[in-house]
């Protein structure tokens, strides 16, 4: 699940920032994977997002949560939740937790991003291992993966030509990873509740093993001023997969 | 011939009865499709035998396959209703209230 979720994150970036990333957006998908060559819902994925105040701020708290179907639970239980808290605006990062629950592997993580953006401060805790805290480096314009989930959606691609990439730098597991997303095109899509959408065709390549192929790493965007991310497809070392939007709300 | 067919078809058929009670879905309609061609086979070559068994392998044999289409069709896939999950949540979006109260603050 950590590489399907790696995956999913690796389909998305930013440049030209125009869309607004609303509070209240929930977008259900169901993940299936491929066993003997069918396709199988595992999982149900779900990105929300909300305001959270504090006395001087707001926040917008974005929300990954994968969980597997409960006839799937008795043999794999999967309960993962990943957050990043951003500034509404800017989709600046100031924290993001992890908290996976994956069979019986769990593990926990939170950066706290320092304000100048150079700086991560990373507790991070596996089972039954103590407690790790550590600070590193980073490019000020790198992001955690949960942000540029909904950072690509502020792109708008339609100023680019089909095989011209944007180029970004995300953080994950402490390890920066350097990310391109390069426009393919555009296709029709079905879109859950939503219907039929025609979406910019995205190809992500990443410098890392927990991704294989060329061309094998998908995204389909709704070209609307949404960019409602309507497919995903992902091939990595175990194996193939895809997520397919089955509701969108509060868009 | 005909023992290999009766053989080939009865692990098919158990392999279909498996997969249909484990949740891999379609998975299950391939050892069971086989099962069933493999059983009629054997059930013919069995027909001057007048042996039962080929005849009940694919009687089970098709009722796993109905059953896996059954299942496909009439049980959706849900997420459990997980309240250990839900307190997760809460806890940690109260955790990082505070934690960002204490960023606010350091600004």
């Amino acid at each position: 699940m950590k590489r399907i979720f790696f995956a999913l994150c690796m389909c998305v970036g930013f440049q030209f920032v125009q869309a607004q990333i609303k509070s209240g957006e929930s977008l259900v998908f169901a993940a299936s994977y491929e066993i003997s060559g069918l396709m199988t819902n595992i999982a149900q994925v779900t990105l929300r997002t909300e305001n959270i105040s504090t006395s001087k701020n707001t926040f917008l708290h974005l929300i990954l949560e994968a969980e597997t179907f409960n006839k799937w639970d008795s043999f794999f239980k999967v309960r993962d939740l990943y957050e990043s808290y951003v500034n509404p605006a800017t989709l600046k990062p100031s924290m993001y937790k992890r908290d996976i629950l994956e069979g019986n592997y769990t593990k926990t993580e939170k950066y706290i991003f320092s304000a100048d953006g150079k700086t991560i401060n990373s507790t991070s805790k596996k089972r039954n291992r103590a407690e790790l805290k550590r600070t590193f480096n980073i490019g000020t314009s790198t992001l955690d993966v949960v942000t540029l989930i909904y950072k690509i959606r502020t792109v708008d691609f339609s100023k680019l030509k089909p095989g011209q990439s944007i180029a970004y730098t995300i953080v994950f597991d402490e390890t920066e990873y350097p990310v391109t997303i390069r426009l393919m095109g555009t296709e029709t899509v079905s879109a859950g509740n939503l219907g039929k959408k025609e979406c910019y065709k995205l190809s992500i390549g990443a410098k890392t093993d927990r991704l294989k192929g060329t061309d094998k790493n998908l995204i389909w965007l709704s070209t609307d001023s949404k960019r409602i991310p309507c497919q995903v497809k992902f091939s990595i070392p175990v194996g193939v997969g895809q997520l397919n939007l089955s509701k969108a709300s509060g868009i | 011939m005909r023992k290999l067919l009766i053989i080939l078809s009865i692990i098919f058929t158990v392999i279909g009865v498996v997969f249909t009670i484990l949740p891999m879905g379609n998975i299950a309609l391939f050892p069971t499709s086989i099962a069933i061609v493999l059983s009629v086979f054997a059930v013919i070559f069995s027909k001057n035998n007048n042996k039962k068994l080929p005849k009940w392998i694919l009687v089970l044999s098709t009722v796993t396959f109905l059953a896996v289409i059954g299942k496909d069709v009439f049980i959706k896939d849900q997420v459990a209703v997980d309240q250990q999950f839900i307190e997760k949540k809460e806890e940690s979006k109260q955790d990082a209230q505070k934690e960002l109260e204490g960023l606010d603050e350091l600004q």
